[in-house]
């Protein structure tokens, strides 16, 4: 399904006033001291009033059948608000893993749970080193039984930096088979698997250290598929994150244009100070080619273009520099006060950096868009 | 999402190009070696061949005329067509994809600037005799409002105007004149009152190129060529019918002209440095000069391609916004700002993976030629509204920030 623009219109200002009652500043600053990192209360709301996270899942899976566009829309308004919810590793990470795997069983098992709100899900593919690189996996799957497969499988390894790693209900694991990178579905629940948090630069996302100790594990997917379900769920998942730091850019942007209107030095709005101007001009350009960006790779994927994975890296590279960007010139236009803890330019900065780095920062991006591009 | 309108108007366009000219050729397609490596910026001919290029864009411009595509925003009397900028905007994306006579020379001054500002300011007999030759291809038009005194401050320009009878005399100096060489009219700020504050004692007069006492010259500009010219005044007497508005009037009027300098979509990127911005071609430059595993030189190329295509994103979405009838809308000034900034560091990063092939002339294809777009660039950053001016525009009008105090009349300077 495709919404129009007038649609897209609606469902924004519909997330946005969502957000604005259920996620202002107070509420981020007190669930990010918090665990659970997110108010299940108000998830519940999102899925049940707002139907999110089913939004871009296929309608056979219980979902509404949209695609990249609509969900970037979302993530654009979640990234203003630093909306503190399971969203981003369900919905962009799990279910997007879940649906590039082709395995119909394991969309019908969980799929419908993601869609409606009750199964939280999370992505464990990087280690100790960081990289989302599934070569760079050593976590071990050993089959059970007579070595095929068919009585299931035991996962032995450690996984770092999994986004809600320590309340997921399902975590779907990269681990290694005699075929290669292999994904597998982990109940929480499982015997073996202990989770502890991670202390994070942005407190508004939550991150996991897991151990596991010969936990039992359902195949995902064809044996040694996991690289090229990661190349696809990578691709996604880097449009999705590019449109929450569109959003959060442009957040940035708006508060500094606030502020430099009305706060006055020398007797005059800091804003009418070409310095303070021209500053403000370099975000805004930073924010409309983010958004240009991030809304066109959103629009090629969901028109299944082969320009979509160049797109995608552009996309990652060009809000990943843009939120940073913006986040940091924001406190500069406040001075002094916008360095305060009290203030939430802090806020943005914490998470532009940590959303920049999260797949590995410039270094892998510039180098898997000059990969696309044959270069 | 296009609208019944802008597709109907789309289609009629593309029936009138096919059936008068080829689609244009695929420009970022090429082999490295191969055909002319030509990276000019700026054109300049030969007297021979520029006499032929200017014809050759006067006789596309008769044949849309002809076809009712010459001036699209145009009141119908006047040989227009009366429809919104917006279809003006689709009309030049559409005609991008076809191989047609460059008409820059006629249309980013005259037709563009020019001609609004005639139909906005002028005695009606002056439109008569101006207007539909202009937007037929005839005259050639051209804006007599930079001095060697004015620039980004274009009010305090000094170029005098002194009532005598019927007429004015004007004596002054103008500087960075695109087209004067072909124009047959200009259109010139003078000072009328040089006591009054700056902006309120200027009059503005259409002036005939072929009157006694205006002489261009060539302005032989850092590339080598001559793309501009000055041009003097010297005694020259202009009837009062050419006043267009009040006297001292004539900033209202320069305003009307700079509202109307717009950034086109679709059409730029094209031409001989639409290479200079294409992956295909940086990448076969680094094959070339065994350069393509540095690591540095890779990031840099990465970081330079990351803003040349996410501004072709830009540009996508505007041109889709325009096909859907819908004005687009910082878009245009922030594309613009950013073709300047990728051509430069596009032409400082090939710089640096040609290394000393760029200071010398090696003979091989492809690498000494560059300095021709390296010597442009800095124009870039400077014409139609500095890039610093453009920052101001952009705060201003998108942000809502405050102008500066002393100079609020003159923050309106250039749009």
């Amino acid at each position: 399904m495709t919404a129009d623009e007038s649609e897209l219109r609606e469902l924004r200002s519909s997330v946005r006033e969502f957000l604005e009652a259920k996620s202002p500043e107070e509420a981020v600053r007190k669930l990010m001291e918090s665990e659970p990192r997110f108010d299940p209360a108000v998830w519940s709301q999102a899925a049940d009033q707002l139907r999110l996270p089913g939004l871009a899942i296929p309608e056979e899976y219980g979902g509404d059948g949209f695609g990249l566009v609509e969900l970037g829309v979302v993530l654009e308004e979640m990234g203003r608000a630093l909306f503190c919810a399971p969203f981003f590793a369900t919905v962009l990470l799990a279910a997007q893993a879940l649906l590039a795997s082709g395995d119909q069983d394991a969309c019908a098992r969980h799929l419908p749970g993601i869609a409606a709100g009750r199964t939280t899900a999370a992505l464990a593919v990087a280690e100790d080193h960081g990289s989302w690189d599934p070569a760079m996996v050593s976590a071990r799957a050993v089959p059970d039984g007579n070595g095929d497969g068919d009585n299931g499988w035991t996962v032995s390894g450690r996984k770092c930096f999994v986004v809600d790693g320590t309340t997921a209900d399902l975590i779907l694991v990269v681990a290694r088979t005699v075929a290669g990178p292999t994904l597998f579905a982990v109940d929480r629940d499982a015997t073996g698997l202990a989770a502890e948090p991670m202390q994070t630069l942005d407190a508004t996302r939550a991150m996991a250290r897991l151990t596991l100790d010969a936990v039992p594990a359902t195949l995902v997917g064809a044996q040694g598929a996991g690289g090229r379900i990661m190349a696809k769920v990578l691709d996604i998942a880097s449009v999705g994150l590019a449109a929450e730091q569109a959003g959060g850019a442009r957040r940035c942007l708006e508060t500094s244009a606030d502020y430099a209107r009305v706060r006055h030095q020398f007797g005059r709005p800091i804003g009418s100070f070409q310095a303070v101007k021209h500053k403000c001009a370099d975000m805004l350009v930073q924010v409309e080619l983010a958004e240009a960006s991030s809304r066109e790779a959103a629009r090629l994927a969901d028109e299944d273009s082969p320009d979509f994975p160049v797109a995608a890296a552009v996309a990652h590279a060009s809000c990943s520099r843009a939120y940073m960007v913006a986040a940091m010139e924001n406190i500069q236009v406040h001075g002094g006060i916008g360095f305060t803890w009290e203030h939430p330019a802090h806020l943005f900065f914490r998470r532009a950096k940590s959303s920049q780095l999260l797949f590995g920062g410039p270094a892998v991006y510039h180098e898997r868009l000059l990969d696309r591009l044959g270069i | 999402m296009e609208s019944d309108d802008m597709r109907d108007f789309a289609a009629e366009a593309r029936r009138f190009l096919d059936a008068h000219v080829a689609k244009a050729p695929d420009r970022t397609a090429f082999t490295w070696g191969e055909g002319d490596d030509s990276m000019a910026y700026f054109s300049s001919l030969p007297p021979a061949e520029e006499r032929e290029f200017v014809q050759r864009a006067r006789e596309w411009q008769r044949i849309r005329h002809e076809n009712g595509f010459g001036w699209i925003t145009g009141p119908v009397e006047y040989g227009g067509r009366g429809l919104t900028p917006v279809h003006d905007l689709l009309y030049d994306a559409v005609e991008s994809e076809y191989d047609v006579a460059d008409t820059g020379v006629l249309s980013v001054i005259g037709l563009g600037m020019i001609g609004p500002t005639i139909l906005a300011h002028a005695q009606p007999h002056i439109k008569d005799r101006w207007l539909p030759a202009m937007y037929r291809g005839d005259a050639i038009a051209c804006q007599l409002f930079s001095e060697p005194g004015a620039g980004s401050d274009l009010a305090s320009v000094a170029t005098r105007a002194v009532r005598e009878g019927d007429d004015w005399v004007l004596n002054g100096q103008k500087v960075w004149t695109s087209v004067a060489q072909h124009s047959q009219i200009g259109l010139a700020l003078t000072r009328t009152d040089p006591d009054a504050p700056k902006h309120r004692g200027i009059t503005a007069f259409l002036v005939p190129m072929d009157t006694p006492g205006v002489e261009v010259r060539p302005l032989r500009q850092m590339t080598g060529g001559a793309d501009f010219n000055e041009v003097f005044l010297t005694d020259v007497r202009i009837p009062d019918d050419h006043r267009l508005g009040e006297v001292d009037g004539g900033w209202t009027v320069a305003l009307t002209t700079l509202m109307n300098e717009r950034a086109t979509v679709g059409s730029e990127g094209v031409g001989p440095v639409a290479a200079a911005l294409s992956p295909d071609h940086l990448s076969a430059l680094m094959r070339a000069t065994w350069t393509w595993d540095d690591r540095a030189l890779r990031a840099r190329l990465a970081e330079l391609l990351v803003d040349v295509l996410a501004t072709e994103h830009l540009n996508a979405r505007a041109l889709r916004k325009l096909r859907a009838g819908v004005a687009p809308g910082p878009e245009m000034s922030v594309s613009k700002l950013m073709y300047g900034q990728n051509l430069t560091r596009a032409a400082h990063f090939v710089s640096d993976v040609l290394g000393p092939r760029i200071i010398a002339d090696t003979g091989q294809w492809g690498t000494y030629a560059w300095t021709e777009l390296l010597l442009a660039t800095p124009a870039l950053r400077i014409l139609g509204g500095t890039e610093e001016i453009m920052k101001n525009i952009l705060a201003e009008r998108v942000l809502g920030l405050p102008k500066e105090p002393a100079t609020a009349a003159a923050k309106e300077v250039r749009s």
